[in-house]
């Protein structure tokens, strides 16, 4: 039985709501999974809202001191569903500004991995992740643009699920990039998955790449590793990969290698794209119709903007500086279309291997790294460590991470994907492996 | 990226970055910059993807709506009367 299912059926005491605010309020000192705790949450199953997704009524801020004190008058498509559906609304989840981060410490307060403090918690869906890996019954609606579902998920060990791109309405979120921005869901299992998708997904008129087109569940009996993937993961996950692949063997699919040329470009076509799609993004933080505001109204709007906009992080800066090279004139065929072209082939490299069956891979190329190691790295080795979440993002294809297996106390997680819009064919293989693979969690706050 | 190319860059951006700052920042975006320079070997020729999925021109009528909570909208903003405040142009 799901969560879900399992939680509506309980009986709760009656101070439920109020311990389990009070427990998680505690933790989240040391985890900085929450940015806002509603403490005033008294009904339905907690669902986490990651802070790039509006809220109507709660501080929103992307993690952005650019948009603080920003409270929006509306709340996201996939948040009124939530709602609606009768799901209680238990606060906003910690995140990289923007999205901007892979290991969840592009923030004023860095997250911390629940199973080790000394941990990266990874990112940007720092939050979420740690949430759902403290709350015995939550679900998290997160965000990936590059990986920031499954990374968190697999550091954290839980289930994260990034659909087709265009199944959820993207209406009410903190753009970053929109064509390679999909919500998504943080979850202790796939059935839970299943039936929050179930409720978030489908046509919104006011997003209007959001198709309302059927998901599939066509089963595959196969399942490719590629090549060209594989060549940059760490020795000491391979062994690990291995052997999860020989279960799946056990299960009844067929383990295949194969390869997908021009593979190894898709980290700078992605990075080409989200930057240049950012950089017009973040063009409409100036100081004066929402967030932080530069009230000195008789300066030159030039000096306005620009001294409105010191507020951004040095990543942020950083995005914004590169994607508005990257969108002039004299380079754009350089390098904004040469990405745009190498997303158009591997779309087509891709899609009949996928018609045939899943890929799989590890989520992340290098074990969970302590946040001193992770802060030692140059943007450049951060942007490589995204390595495998960035082919099925840039493709728009759903996929979901999962654990696997433990090392020295650490989740380690493998990733699924599949063609577009077959996306509950995936979670079924999930479901199937939680049959057999017990996951585990250090905290249950909320348990019943 | 010579140093005139860098500031005028910075101005169109309308970001400031310290004298510490812009050495480093200089720095990453070369070494970015030079990554990227791996994409020169794509063909040029053929389909590009602005989206990942064929998304069809889903379009709507022009119609005014009113917007549901524009007293909330507003409270984000400075306001004078009824207009939001901003910087002189």
């Amino acid at each position: 039985m799901s969560s879900i299912r399992e939680f509506s059926k309980r009986e709760k005491p009656e101070d439920y709501y109020l311990r389990l605010v009070e427990e998680l309020k505690k933790l989240n000192n040391s985890l900085n999974a929450f940015s806002v705790i509603n403490e005033g949450l008294s009904s339905g199953m907690p669902f986490s809202v990651k802070d790039n997704i509006c809220v109507e009524g709660i501080e929103t801020t992307a993690s952005s001191k650019v948009l603080k004190g920003y409270i929006p008058p509306f709340s996201a498509t996939a948040v009124e569903r939530m709602l609606a559906s009768g799901f209680g609304f238990l606060g906003k989840t910690n995140m990289d500004e923007f999205g901007f981060g892979t290991f969840g410490l592009n923030s004023e307060k860095e997250a911390r991995n629940p199973f080790d403090e000394k941990y990266v918690a990874g990112g940007s869906s720092s939050g979420a992740a740690i949430a759902t890996s403290i709350l015995r019954y939550h679900i998290a609606i997160a965000e990936s643009t590059g990986g920031s579902i499954a990374a968190p998920a697999a550091f954290c060990g839980v289930v994260g699920f990034t659909p087709t791109y265009g199944v959820v309405s993207r209406y009410g979120l903190i753009d970053y990039a929109n064509s390679l921005d999909k919500i998504g869901i943080v979850a202790r299992s796939a059935e839970d998955i299943e039936e929050t998708l179930e409720i978030i997904k489908g046509r919104d008129r006011y997003d209007t790449t959001c198709t309302g087109r059927a998901l599939g569940r066509e089963p595959r009996k196969r399942i490719f590793i590629i090549k060209e993937l594989m060549e940059g993961v760490d020795e000491s996950i391979k062994s690990h990969f291995t052997g999860f692949a020989e279960r799946l063997k056990g299960m009844g699919y067929a383990v295949e290698e194969r390869s997908v040329s021009g593979m190894e470009k898709a980290i700078a076509a992605y990075y080409v794209i989200a930057m240049a799609e950012a950089s017009t993004n973040l063009a409409k933080y100036t100081g004066y119709k929402y967030g932080l505001k530069n009230e000195k109204y008789s300066e030159h709007y030039n000096e306005f903007f620009t001294n409105a906009r010191e507020h951004f992080g040095i990543e942020a800066k950083r995005r914004i500086i590169l994607g508005t090279f990257i969108r002039s004139a004299s380079v754009r065929d350089r390098y904004y279309y040469k990405a745009l072209r190498l997303r158009a082939e591997l779309l087509a490299r891709m899609e009949p291997l996928l018609e045939e069956g899943f890929v799989l891979a590890p989520v992340m190329p290098i074990k969970v790294p302590k946040i001193d190691e992770a802060k030692g790295l140059s943007p450049l080795e951060m942007y490589k460590a995204d390595m495998l979440t960035i082919p099925p993002n840039l493709a728009g294809l759903p996929h979901v991470s999962f654990p696997y297996a433990y090392i020295g106390g650490m989740p380690l997680g493998a990733q699924l994907m599949t063609s577009h819009f077959n996306d509950y064919s995936i979670l079924g293989v999930v479901k199937e492996w939680e049959r057999v693979f017990t996951y585990r969690f250090r905290y249950n706050i909320g348990s019943l | 990226m010579d140093e005139n190319e860098f500031e005028r860059l910075l101005a169109i951006c309308r970001i400031r970055l310290s004298e510490k700052e812009k050495p480093l920042i200089k720095n990453d975006i070369e070494e970015v910059l030079e990554y990227f320079n791996m994409l020169d070997s794509v063909d040029a020729k053929g389909r590009v993807a602005y989206q990942p999925v064929e998304v069809e021109g889903v379009m709507r009528d022009d119609n005014v709506e009113a917007f549901g909570n524009v007293a909330g909208m507003l409270k984000n903003a400075k306001t004078f009367r009824f207009y939001v405040v901003g910087p002189k142009i």
